[in-house]
């Protein structure tokens, strides 16, 4: 998890939204990329998930970004997607072909813990009050997020975990 | 500079470098992470795509160029440097990547490799090292280590591994550099230093394979092990000191730039087109050319 070039203590309001919502759409856009990794590999149960997840993450930044055009309208952003690397994004290396979806929501789990953990780091090094109660409330919000996940991961019924030797992947041309 | 004619006149975002079509790699591939580090790296350079040409050859990781909206030409097994280099000095203008695994890049691409660095095309060559053929099912590669089980050495490798680092730094090139995507801002910030160099410029990235790879070659492992040579102190111009820590490979991971040419040598594109502008004016008009070919002929 990194934030490239961006100096967090200047952060305005303005750009703290924006980055919010630029962390939601590469964690929106990773999941759909790994959902398309587990279609591709027939896993079709953490792939069911990981859409799910990437509507969450798409709805999540869909109201970021209108309370960003409501308070500053079309006014250029100073953040950019290459500034950051995986703050709520799972890593790429988390899954495999043929895993649970139990391990799917692992992940997710572990992606709302590493987000979490993104903000409460920032809030020290923040100057502007209005920047420091957005990044408290997207902290809280975390919390609430893995308290869901966690919740999905109770429901999941006990049961033998799929081992990857018993499926066949088919060559996908293309 | 690489690009000679760029026509970006504002910043550029990584997904303008995404195409549709879905990588089928494995789940958990080293190849996604290099793949978004390079989407990076080219916004950070800020070429647009239609400016650049990607060149592969064969194997899971010379599948990157049509993961990408640039030109590109998944070309024959070893041969992505020999194509690079043709379309590098054709087209001047372009900004030519080549990528490819380790097997397709010191086995039968071997023998290319000396001859593009000594040639010094200005190219980057981004090699994604998984020191196994994934793409055959696992059998050795040049950059496996000894004592490796595969289907090809069932009681252990007996070979000792080639060294790509030493290798390309022994040859004279002039940018070399070593990135994981363990650490993929790091990855794109070494790739956009190699495509930003003026020269023939080697990037090995140790991306491993989550299907064939060892264990310890994974990238938990890699984020465990990598050490940054920025915060070892390594001066990057200090070639010397660069081929005592490319002697490493297989033992250390370090990551960064090894070696910068601070002064960098002159190259061979831009060489042809110097001679190409010395020997115009003496040049025969294109319908006088066969008149060449007649006065040897004794007519």
């Amino acid at each position: 998890m990194t934030i490239e070039s961006l100096e967090l203590s200047g952060l305005s309001l303005k750009d703290a939204l924006d980055l919010a919502t630029l962390i939601e759409e590469e964690a929106h856009e990773r999941y759909l990329e790994l959902a398309d990794q587990m279609d591709q590999h027939r896993t079709p149960e953490p792939a069911r998930f990981f859409r799910f997840m990437a509507e969450n993450e798409a709805k999540h930044g869909a109201e970021l970004s209108q309370r960003r055009r409501e308070l500053f309208g079309d006014a250029p952003s100073e953040v950019r997607r290459s500034m950051l690397f995986d703050v709520e994004a799972p890593d790429y290396d988390e899954v495999r072909a043929f895993m649970s979806a139990r391990e799917a929501l692992n992940i997710a789990l572990r992606c709302e813990e590493k987000a979490h953990a993104f903000f409460v780091a920032a809030l020290p090094h923040l100057t502007d009050v209005s920047v420091s109660a957005l990044f408290a409330e997207l902290r809280d919000e975390e919390v609430i997020h893995r308290q869901l996940v966690g919740r999905e991961l109770s429901r999941l019924a006990p049961g033998p975990e799929p081992e990857g030797e018993a499926f066949v992947d088919d060559p996908n041309p293309q | 500079m690489t690009m000679t004619s760029p026509t970006a006149t504002r910043a550029m975002e990584p997904k303008e470098f995404k195409s549709d079509l879905k990588p089928i790699w494995c789940p958990g591939c080293g190849d996604f992470g290099v793949l978004q580090a390079l989407y990076r790296a080219l916004a950070g350079v800020a070429t647009s795509p239609h400016e650049i040409a990607f060149v592969s050859g064969i194997g899971c990781s010379s599948r990157i160029p049509g993961y990408t909206t640039a030109y590109g030409f998944n070309s024959v097994h070893g041969r992505a440097l020999p194509i690079a280099q043709g379309i590098k000095i054709a087209n001047p203008e372009l900004l030519v990547v080549v990528a490819g695994g380790d097997g397709d890049g010191f086995s039968i691409g071997g023998g290319h490799l000396p001859h593009a660095v000594r040639r010094n095309v200005d190219l980057t060559y981004i090699v994604m090292d998984n020191q196994i053929y994934g793409l055959t099912k696992g059998q050795l590669s040049p950059t496996s280590p000894r004592g490796l089980h595969t289907v090809t050495s069932g009681m252990g490798s007996m070979e000792d591994p080639v060294n790509p680092l030493l290798y390309v730094l022994a040859y004279g090139a002039g940018f070399v550099a070593q990135g994981t995507p363990a650490d993929m801002a790091s990855l794109a910030s070494v790739i956009e230093d190699a495509i930003r160099f003026p020269g023939f410029a080697f990037v090995n990235v140790q991306s491993p394979c989550v299907t064939f790879g060892q264990e310890e070659q994974q990238l938990k492992a890699h984020r465990a092990r990598m050490k940054p040579l920025a915060k070892l102190g390594h001066d990057a111009s200090d070639r010397l000191r660069a081929l005592a820590l490319a002697s490493d490979y297989g033992k250390e991971l370090y990551t960064g730039v090894f070696y910068r040419n601070p002064e960098p040598a002159p190259t061979y594109d831009a060489l042809v087109r110097q001679r190409q502008a010395e020997l115009r004016p003496a040049a025969l008009p294109r319908e006088r050319i066969l008149e060449l070919f007649r006065k040897a002929g004794g007519e």
